[in-house]
Formats: structure tokens, C-alpha cells, sequence
């Protein structure tokens, strides 16, 4: 079942074309990776796709119901209550403690506080961080806080999670972790991801890679992909091949669109 | 560094910090003109005793306020006293935007610049600012100076437009003012310490406030409360050597008072803010508990401000209930006594009216600084609410949080403000004599209006004397909380236009 839909999806800031016509499915339970260079319009794109932004042309729907024309408070409250949006950096409310940043969303359906830090705390131990409920922020390191804004997207169990960098401010390692741990509670639950990152070992980890150049999906691609890991996502991914041979040898997904390349192998 | 370089580089940056320098500049300005108003009520000449003005009055001014030589210091201690809040405003206008003005610094730093130099830019940008208002603020006095000088229909004048304060005291304040806020914000930047790596590690308020400071209160009122005990105490004991320094006690009860209640705003909002975590189950109200909390001492500057202005307006509420109980004894012992024609002295009341037009004002400006402190404080955290509101918080959940953390603390501080103003009043004021003896006239109105010949029908009349506390004046006392309750609110409302803007998508970009 397809989840989302982006349908010719056109946005501008002032002159400054940002996509130029995107079409794009994301399948339930699939992962893809947007990639690109800085200001290839990657965040853009999955600002549209998350409702964040409105696109000036174009159509985004997911299943099947067209979401770019609803209101502001309808885009709002889809966001709250079936996608997940997990970012870089700076989005756990520093003053609030791990347990209440995690409860958030939950407060903001109506559960009870009581009831909200209990399932927030179960959340926060399937992440391997139930002893940092009671911190702030602040107290923790960026990967811990990034797993704390993990259990936050994943606290409403939503049906799309957009993550945009969503390891770009961590080393190697953390973002190793945050990583494995997104993919695996997604692969559980069956959750599309949509994940922006400008590297290519991060986009190893999807089903597959949505390459963007100038706000329009790349038709010639950047790189050699493989097939994904089967059901795992967890794939190795050497990166240094030549554009061209990658292109040679890419073999084409069944449905995706040019410059769309199944990911997760080495190359 | 070159002075030239230095100036230029103090005033360079960004939107915000141009904002900065024109508050910082306006309220500067507004200081200036308080102060120079004080100065010129100061510069008034007492004139020499004369047959016809043995109290030496200075009978151009239409205002007993400006005629007597006895009122004047009053006066201008009043007009210094409005220039509190605008002092707690030009405080909070040096906060604003101060993110990005640590972000610009510390570039500086890299750049080369030694901590010393930093410091001495944001200290020459704020004097250079203050400076501009001062000129501006004395332009404006002199040219008002100059308008309003005309004389009323009795040829007496409203305002002191034909005395200037002299040119030394000009110079003082002009100068003055813009040198006090320069060295202030070196002062305040000791404990701030900018690296070039774009890191501003101040020396944080780790323990949360102590209400120790909320002692100075009821050691204020009870300074208060015992002034007309002891005072008479010492008059039956005829200890006359220690009643000069009477109203030293009082000065400094009021004081200390008046500090309590304004030292105390940091942890009224940090109480506020626990006991509103307490109480909360929305995410609104835990946002602005933990926040109240986290930060009580943000906007406490101005919150301060606004607290001892409505210390006064409850003060003054206090007056105004003596001085109509007063003024209502007043016309009854006329009646008693046959006056029916007195209209009674309406000075007092008339004065009140002044001292509640300078507490709106002051309301007013404490309200200035509050909205400059919210929307700094809503600046500075854009970030975070604008991912917040990409996760799907409703820009009215932020908006309900920046209320309650703006109404939370405020609600209650206004009462206890209230309170103690009130109490302060009442018992400075005192109770109000009524009753007394006169003489009653018995005969024709032209007779009794003949002072040679009424004598014989003059009949002693006995009112007995009785010592009243007139009413809590509850309607003033509202009035005066409702307003700075709804300064506050309004400054919410005026805030929550900036959320808006700083909530975009934009700003998740911004770094």
C-alpha cells in the first residue's frame, strides 16, 4: 500500500526555485533516503511531505487523501498524530525533563500526565535510556539526546516518521546507534521513513535512495546501488565508485522512478 | 583598537540589534526628560519674604506642588522615581537580541579580539546609545521648554517653562546618564566570558532564588506600622531628641519594603512556576511552569518595575481613601459650624490624582519592558518552538504557555504588591480626626457676617473628637491591579505576534 504521494511538487523561496516538480511514492513500511548536496532542496521536500510547508504546485497525499490543501491546524494535528518528525538538533524544550519531552505529544492528545510518563518511560527503555527520564536536556549528550528525541517521534507510534539529518550533529558512533535503533523500532512497527541526509553510509541504512539535484530528482544518480538487504535495512554501503559505472551497473527497482535506486547494498 | 574602528564595530549588526540600540536609546531619552524635569523643579528660586508673601511662594505656578518651596523636593523625587522603570526598560533592552549580539562578538574574538576589547564594544554600544537618547531626550525638553511656556487665563504658569536647570546639571545628565549605563554593561559582562568558538559561558544561577529577600517586607510595614505608636510614645515621654529621626525609620522601612517586594519577583516566579508544575495536567501549563522555574530571573528586571509601580498605585489608593475621608470630616464640621457654602480643600485629593497619573505611567513603561523581555525571550528560543511546531504543536498551546508564564507570577506579586503599598498607606496616613469644637453664628447672615458686631451671637458648639480608620479602598485597589494585570496581558498579546513570525519553518534553519 502506498503511504505517501508526492505529485509535481513545486516550491520556491522568493526567485529562488527550491523543487521543481517532485513526484515521489513511499510505500508502508518502506525507508528512503533523500540525498543531494546542501541546498539541493532535500528538507524542503520532506517539509512538504510532512505538511510543514505548503508547495506552490503540486499535490502531496497520504493514503490517498491529498494533505497540502488542508488547513494549517489539520496539517498540524496529522503531524501530532501519525507522522513523527525527528530533527538534527534542538528540539527536546530544554527546560521540560526527558520523561515530560517525550509525553509531550501524548499530553497534547489529552493522556494524563501520570499516564503519559508511563508510557514515555517504556519508551525510553526500548531505546536503553529509562535511567535519563529525569534529566534535562541539557545534561545530555547528543546522542542520548538524540535517542530521547527518537522515543519522542516514536511515542505516538506513528505511521511516517521524517527524519531530516537526523545524525548530522552526532560522531560516527552515536549516529550509528540512533540509526540502528530508528530502523529497527520502524522495521516493528512497520513505519515509513523518510529520511534526509547528505551521506551516503546514512542512506545505506534505507530501501532505497531518492537522489536530489537543484529541487529535481537526479535521473543520472550518484552512485552504484545494490539491492537492499533484505528486510534488514542494515546494509553496508562503500562509497568512492564512479558515477558513471555506478549508473552502468544500477539495477532499476521495480516502480521507482528515474534517479530513484534501491539502496541498502555495498558499493 | 582605533576609537574609529571601535565605534563602528559597536554599531554594527543586525535588525534586531539596531532595535536594541533605538529602545536602548528611547529609554534613555525617557530618563533624560524625567530627570531634566526633576532638575528644573529643583531650579526654581524661593523668593525673598515679602510683606505680601511672608512664606516665600512661588506665586507664578498655578500648582501648589510648584508654588511651594516645601512641595518642590517632593515633586521632584516623584519625577526621579518614574525614572525607575524606565531604568528596569533601557535593562531589558540591553538583553535583547543578545544571542546573536554573542554569536557577533565572539566572531569578533576569533577575528582576533582580545576579551577586554569585546567588553568594551558592547559597553561603547550601549553608551553610544544612551548618549543619542540623552541628546534627543534634552532637544525634546527644550523645545517643549519653549512651547509650553504660556501663561493661563489667571497669568500663572502650568509648568516650570521659565526656569532651566544650570548648564553644569545639563551637562550631568546628558553626559551622566549615557557613562552609568556604559560602565553598567561592563559591569554586567564581568561574569560573561566570549570565546572565539562562538560560546558565551556565563556564570549560571544554579540554586533557585531564596524568598530571604521577601523578609525586608514585613520588616518595612512593621517600620510602618509602629511610626504613630512610637511617635506617640515619645511625645507622652517627652523624648524629644529622637523624634527628628522618625521619619529616617520610615524612609527606610519603605525602602526596605519596596526592595523586598521588588527583589522578591525572581522567586515569585520560580514559585509560581512550581506550583504551577504541580498543578498542571495541559502542556501549556507545563511548559510555563518548567520555564517559570528553569528561568525566573528572565523579565524579572522589568517584572520588578512593574511591581513597584503598583506598590505606589496601592500606596497612593491608600491616600486617596484618607484624604476623602479627610476632605468628607472636613465638610461636616463646616456644616456643624454653619459653613454651608465651604467647598473644602481639594489639594490633597488633586495631588493623589497626580501620583495616580505617574503610576500609570510608570505601569505603562514597567509594561514596555516586560513586552521587550518576552519577545526576547520568544527570539531567543525560536528554534526550539518552531520544531516543536513542525512535530505538530499547535502554535496555541506556545501562545497559552507564554500567557501563563507571563500571568502566573504576575497575578500574585500584583496582590502582595498591592497589599503591602496598601498597608504601607494606611499606616502613614493614619486614621482621620473627626469632630472638634467651633463657634456656631445665631443670628442674620449679615450680622453674622460683620466681625464686629456677630460676638454676642456666637454659641460654642462641642463635636466629640473621634479617631477614624477610613475603608480599605477596594474600587482604586482593583483598579490598579486590574491595569497591571492587563499591562501584563496585553504585552502577552502584542508577544504572541512575534511567535507567530518566530515559529515559521524558516527558523529550523536558522542557526
Amino acid at each position: 500500500m502506498t503511504e505517501l504521494q508526492a505529485r509535481g511538487v513545486v516550491k520556491a523561496y522568493g526567485p529562488t526555485p527550491a523543487l521543481r516538480g517532485i513526484t515521489l511514492d513511499v510505500a508502508e513500511g518502506e525507508i528512503v533516503a533523500v540525498t543531494g548536496p546542501s541546498g539541493c532542496g532535500k528538507s524542503t521536500l520532506l517539509h512538504c511531505l510532512a505538511g510543514i510547508l505548503r508547495p506552490d504546485a503540486g499535490q502531496v497525499f497520504w493514503r490517498g487523501e491529498r494533505i497540502d490543501t488542508w488547513s494549517e491546524a489539520a496539517r498540524s494535528k496529522l503531524r501530532r498524530t501519525e507522522f513523527g518528525v525527528l530533527f538534527q538538533f534542538g528540539q527536546l524544550v530544554p527546560e521540560l525533563t526527558v520523561a515530560e519531552n517525550v509525553a509531550l505529544p501524548l499530553l497534547l492528545a489529552g493522556t494524563g500526565r501520570r499516564a503519559g510518563r508511563t508510557v514515555a518511560t517504556a519508551w525510553l527503555a526500548r531505546l536503553g535510556v529509562a535511567d535519563l527520564a529525569d534529566a534535562r536536556p541539557g545534561e545530555l549528550s547528543g546522542g542520548q539526546q538524540q535517542r530521547c528525541a527518537l522515543a519522542r517521534t516514536l511515542v505516538t507510534e506513528p505511521r511516517v516518521i521524517f527524519a531530516d539529518e537526523p545524525t548530522g550533529a552526532l560522531d560516527t558512533l552515536a549516529g550509528e546507534q540512533v540509526l540502528t535503533q530508528l530502523v529497527r523500532l520502524a522495521r516493528e512497527q512497520r513505519t515509513s521513513v523518510v529520511l534526509v541526509t547528505h551521506e551516503p553510509r546514512i542512506a545505506g541504512y534505507a530501501d532505497r535512495e531518492v537522489v536530489l539535484r537543484d529541487g529535481a530528482v537526479d535521473g543520472a544518480g550518484l552512485g552504484l546501488d545494490l539491492p537492499a538487504a533484505a528486510g534488514s535495512g542494515l546494509g553496508l554501503r562503500a562509497t568512492g565508485a564512479p558515477a558513471g559505472e555506478a549508473l552502468a551497473n544500477a539495477a532499476p527497482a521495480g516502480g521507482a522512478p528515474a534517479g530513484e535506486r534501491p539502496a541498502g547494498g555495498a558499493r | 583598537m582605533r576609537p574609529g574602528t571601535l565605534g563602528r564595530l559597536a554599531l554594527a549588526g543586525t535588525r534586531t540589534d539596531a532595535v536594541r540600540v533605538v529602545l536602548t536609546a528611547l529609554s534613555a531619552a525617557l530618563a533624560a526628560l524625567a530627570g531634566l524635569a526633576a532638575l528644573t523643579v529643583l531650579a526654581i528660586p524661593t523668593p525673598p519674604a515679602t510683606d505680601d508673601n511672608e512664606v516665600r511662594w512661588s506665586l507664578q505656578y498655578a500648582t501648589a506642588l510648584l508654588r511651594e518651596p516645601g512641595l518642590r523636593g517632593g515633586t521632584a523625587f516623584a519625577l526621579l522615581l518614574l525614572a525607575l522603570p524606565v531604568l528596569a526598560l533601557a535593562g531589558q533592552c540591553a538583553r535583547l537580541g543578545a544571542p546573536a549580539r554573542d554569536r557577533r562578538l565572539a566572531a569578533l574574538r576569533l577575528a582576533g579580539a582580545t576579551p577586554g576589547q569585546v567588553t568594551r564594544l558592547a559597553a561603547l554600544e550601549t553608551g553610544v546609545a544612551s548618549l543619542l537618547g540623552t541628546v534627543g531626550g534634552l532637544v525634546v525638553f527644550l523645545v517643549a521648554h519653549e512651547l509650553l511656556d504660556r501663561p493661563g487665563a489667571d497669568g500663572r504658569l502650568a509648568l516650570p517653562t521659565d526656569v532651566l536647570p544650570s548648564p553644569v546639571a545639563l551637562a550631568a545628565t546628558v553626559l551622566g546618564l549615557p557613562a552609568v549605563a556604559a560602565v553598567a554593561t561592563a559591569l554586567l559582562l564581568r561574569r560573561v566570558v566570549t570565546t572565539p568558538f562562538g560560546v558565551v559561558r556565563r556564570a549560571r544561577r544554579d540554586r533557585p532564588p531564596r524568598p530571604w529577600f521577601a523578609l525586608l517586607v514585613p520588616a518595612g510595614v512593621g517600620s510602618f506600622a509602629g511610626y504613630f505608636p512610637l511617635l506617640h510614645w515619645l511625645e507622652r515621654h517627652e523624648v524629644q531628641a529622637l523624634l527628628p529621626y522618625l521619619p529616617i525609620l520610615v524612609a527606610v522601612g519603605g525602602l526596605a519594603a519596596l526592595v523586598g517586594t521588588v527583589l522578591a519577583a525572581g522567586w515569585f516566579s520560580y514559585a509560581a512556576g512550581r506550583l504551577l508544575h504541580r498543578l498542571a495536567q495541559g502542556p501549556a501549563a507545563l511548559l510555563a511552569a518548567r520555564r517559570l522555574a528553569a528561568d525566573p530571573w528572565a523579565g524579572s528586571r522589568t517584572f520588578a518595575a512593574l511591581l513597584a509601580a503598583v506598590l505606589f498605585g496601592g500606596g497612593a489608593a491608600a491616600f486617596r481613601a484618607h484624604f476623602q475621608a479627610r476632605y468628607a470630616a472636613e465638610l461636616a464640621e463646616a456644616r456643624t459650624f454653619g459653613d454651608v457654602t465651604s467647598a473644602g480643600d481639594t489639594f490633597y485629593l488633586d495631588t493623589i490624582g497626580l501620583v495616580d497619573l505617574a503610576v500609570a505611567a510608570a505601569v505603562t513603561i514597567a509594561a514596555g519592558g516586560l513586552l521587550v523581555a518576552l519577545v526576547e525571550g520568544i527570539v531567543a528560543r525560536r528554534r526550539a518552538y518552531a520544531a516543536l511546531v513542525a512535530q505538530g504543536v499547535p502554535r496555541g498551546v506556545l501562545g497559552r504557555s507564554v500567557a501563563w508564564q507571563a500571568l502566573a507570577p504576575a497575578v500574585p506579586a500584583v496582590l502582595l504588591a498591592l497589599t503591602v503599598g496598601l498597608l504601607l498607606g494606611r499606616f502613614l496616613s493614619g486614621p482621620v480626626r473627626t469632630g472638634g469644637s467651633g463657634y456656631v453664628c445665631e443670628a442674620a447672615a449679615a450680622i453674622c457676617a460683620d466681625p464686629a458686631a456677630r460676638g454676642p451671637y456666637l454659641r460654642l458648639v462641642e463635636a466629640p473628637e473621634r479617631y477614624v480608620m477610613p475603608g480599605v479602598p477596594l474600587e482604586q485597589l482593583a483598579l490598579v491591579g486590574a491595569g497591571a494585570v492587563a499591562a501584563v496581558a496585553l504585552t502577552v498579546a502584542v508577544g504572541l505576534l512575534f511567535l507567530q513570525a518566530s515559529t515559521t519553518v524558516e527558523e529550523l534553519r536558522a542557526t
